[in-house]
């Protein structure tokens, strides 16, 4: 059995607010200990585009808002989220759970300095096998699920593997990070492409349904299947309630746009040309909830160790932090509320 | 690929009750998209696809821009197309699955989709000016062309690194001509700037020579 961390979850996450403003108290009234947490999920298929930047700031803002706040890297090939969140060395780890040594995700919840805010960090991983197999991974995403705070921040890490696609689709908010530079767009539009064709396999019944889903994933594949949309034409095709079923879910697929590290005007507004694209290229409607501008600030915080929001708190990409979370925050009530 | 045979509201996504404003906006953010080595389209859209998207928002703002061809347009499309689309059911018109996240009303209007803009405390400082600047979607060389203060002197009221900037008495023309700029009370935005510059640059009128 792995050392535990010295604060278990269960200690850590009592509740307590301090300092909260109206507007934030109002954000987080509706979380209650007994509703599941808020699901957030940070993706974008290419590394170094500010994800755990991100969550570990997001997560910071929830917290000092009063909100009980879990971060989890799942990215354990480059797990970096402890280090931005204060954590020299994490004790425990996601791959504990995956070695098999704890069972609870809630038992590896470390605490961190900011207050109301846990870590389950991604260290020191086995290398030869960094994820969880399938059967796993469906257990310790049911697991965060049931974990006893507001919200969960899933850095999900660079890449598609199946893995952190399933990380970012089971999110209620799957945050999609972008750069505003062609590489970070080129992985961005592959990996949605990845999620939303993974998504379509799990929630196709048919068996020749699933068989073209996977086909389409091929992006050679014969049939000039190039895009979600040529997708659900043929699923349409093949069986008219599948293709019901289909859209449905095209429907709950929603991307939320961040473009991080902006630089002018033009930059800003390239979140709202990336949601045109996905509308009409794939089908997808996508929400541009906002950006983040380049800081020097950035680098003090990274240097710090620590959230950018607890460093410089008036900086002025702590504001656009801010109102991001603020969102974020805003939907998850709404959510409760219905 | 073929893009979807949206109609011109859809093209450029528009209400059918846009404004004239809304339209000019759409038509701009759209151009940007769809423009060549259009960032946003990288790796996604052919530039025969880009051509083809360009010269159908083309056509769609003629229409949508000029009151008696939209009319006729509006009337037409009411005819020619009723309820059910040519194109696959999406289903977009039931009830969304997943909540909407602080709509974006109008793709061209930064401002539109967030509250991005003014202080945050009540107080305008540089970095609230900038960012209100970038909610209006403007750069800087665009608010010298306007004001004809230099760029230089800009960023360094952005930045609010006053040491770089000359007597306090210029630093208010510079300020409130830029507040205007912007839509804002240049009154109020230049007095809480200047209360800044003078928090931490010892001179109030004229810059003291140095001894």
């Amino acid at each position: 059995m792995a050392a535990l961390p010295e604060r278990g979850g269960r200690v850590l996450l009592e509740r307590g607010a301090r300092g909260v403003s109206e507007t934030w108290e109002r954000a987080t009234a509706a979380s209650t200990p007994e509703s599941a947490p808020r699901l957030i999920a940070l993706g974008g298929g290419k590394g170094g585009v500010g994800k755990t930047f991100l969550a570990a700031n997001l997560s910071a803002i929830l917290a000092h808002a009063g909100a009980r706040v879990i971060a989890v890297d799942t990215d354990v090939e480059g797990a970096n989220l402890h280090t931005w969140l204060g954590v020299a060395q994490p004790r425990a780890s996601l791959a504990d759970f995956v070695a098999g040594r704890v069972q609870d995700p809630l038992d590896l919840v470390i605490a961190t300095p900011t207050p109301n805010l846990g870590l389950i960090a991604g260290t020191h991983g086995n290398l030869a096998a960094s994820q969880p197999e399938p059967s796993r991974r469906l257990e310790l995403l049911q697991r965060l699920r049931r974990l006893p705070c507001d919200f969960v921040f899933v850095d999900c890490g660079a890449g598609a593997h199946a893995a952190t696609i399933d990380y970012f689709l089971v999110g209620d908010d799957g945050v999609l990070v972008v750069h505003p530079e062609p590489t970070s767009l080129e992985n961005a539009y592959s990996f949605l492409r990845a999620a939303f064709y993974r998504r379509m396999q799990l929630v196709m019944q048919k068996h020749d349904v699933r068989e073209r889903v996977r086909e389409a994933m091929d992006q050679r594949n014969t049939r000039g299947i190039q895009t979600p949309l040529d997708l659900l034409r043929e699923v349409e095709t093949m069986d008219p309630e599948e293709g019901r079923r289909f859209a449905k879910s095209m429907r709950s697929f929603r991307p939320r746009i961040v473009v991080n590290e902006v630089e002018s005007a033009d930059e800003i507004k390239l979140g709202f040309s990336v949601r045109s694209v996905c509308r009409k290229f794939f089908g997808i409607e996508a929400d541009y909830i906002g950006y983040v501008n380049r800081d020097p600030a950035v680098r003090e915080a990274v240097l710090a160790k620590r959230p950018l929001v607890d460093v410089k708190p008036k900086s002025d990409a702590a504001v656009y932090l801010q109102r991001i979370a603020r969102k974020l925050a805003e939907a998850a009530k709404g959510k409760r509320a219905r | 690929m073929t893009i979807p045979d949206l109609d011109h509201y859809e093209l450029l996504e528009l209400e059918r009750d846009a404004s004239h404003e809304e339209v000019e906006r759409a038509y701009r953010m759209a151009r940007a998209t769809w423009a060549e080595d259009a960032l946003a389209a990288y790796s996604v859209a052919t530039e025969a696809e880009l051509t083809a998207l360009r010269e159908r928002v083309e056509v769609a703002y003629r229409v949508l821009s000029d009151v008696d061809a939209r009319s006729a347009y509006d009337a037409a499309l009411g005819r020619l197309r009723p309820p059910e689309p040519d194109e696959p059911d999406l289903g977009l018109d039931e009830e969304e699955e997943k909540e909407e996240l602080a709509p974006a009303e109008l793709p061209a209007e930064i401002a539109a989709f967030d509250d991005l803009s003014g202080p945050e405390d009540g107080r305008w400082t540089g970095p609230a000016l900038r960012r209100t600047r970038l909610a209006r979607g403007l750069e800087l060389d665009q608010i010298n062309a306007i004001t004809k203060v230099n760029p230089l002197y800009l960023a360094s009221i952005e930045e609010e690194r006053f040491d770089a900037l000359p007597a306090a008495v210029y630093v208010r023309g510079f300020v409130s001509a830029y507040a205007r700029c912007l839509g804002l009370d240049a009154g109020r935005v230049a007095n809480d700037i200047l209360e800044r510059l003078t928090a931490v640059r010892p001179d109030r009128g004229l810059r003291r020579k140095k001894p």
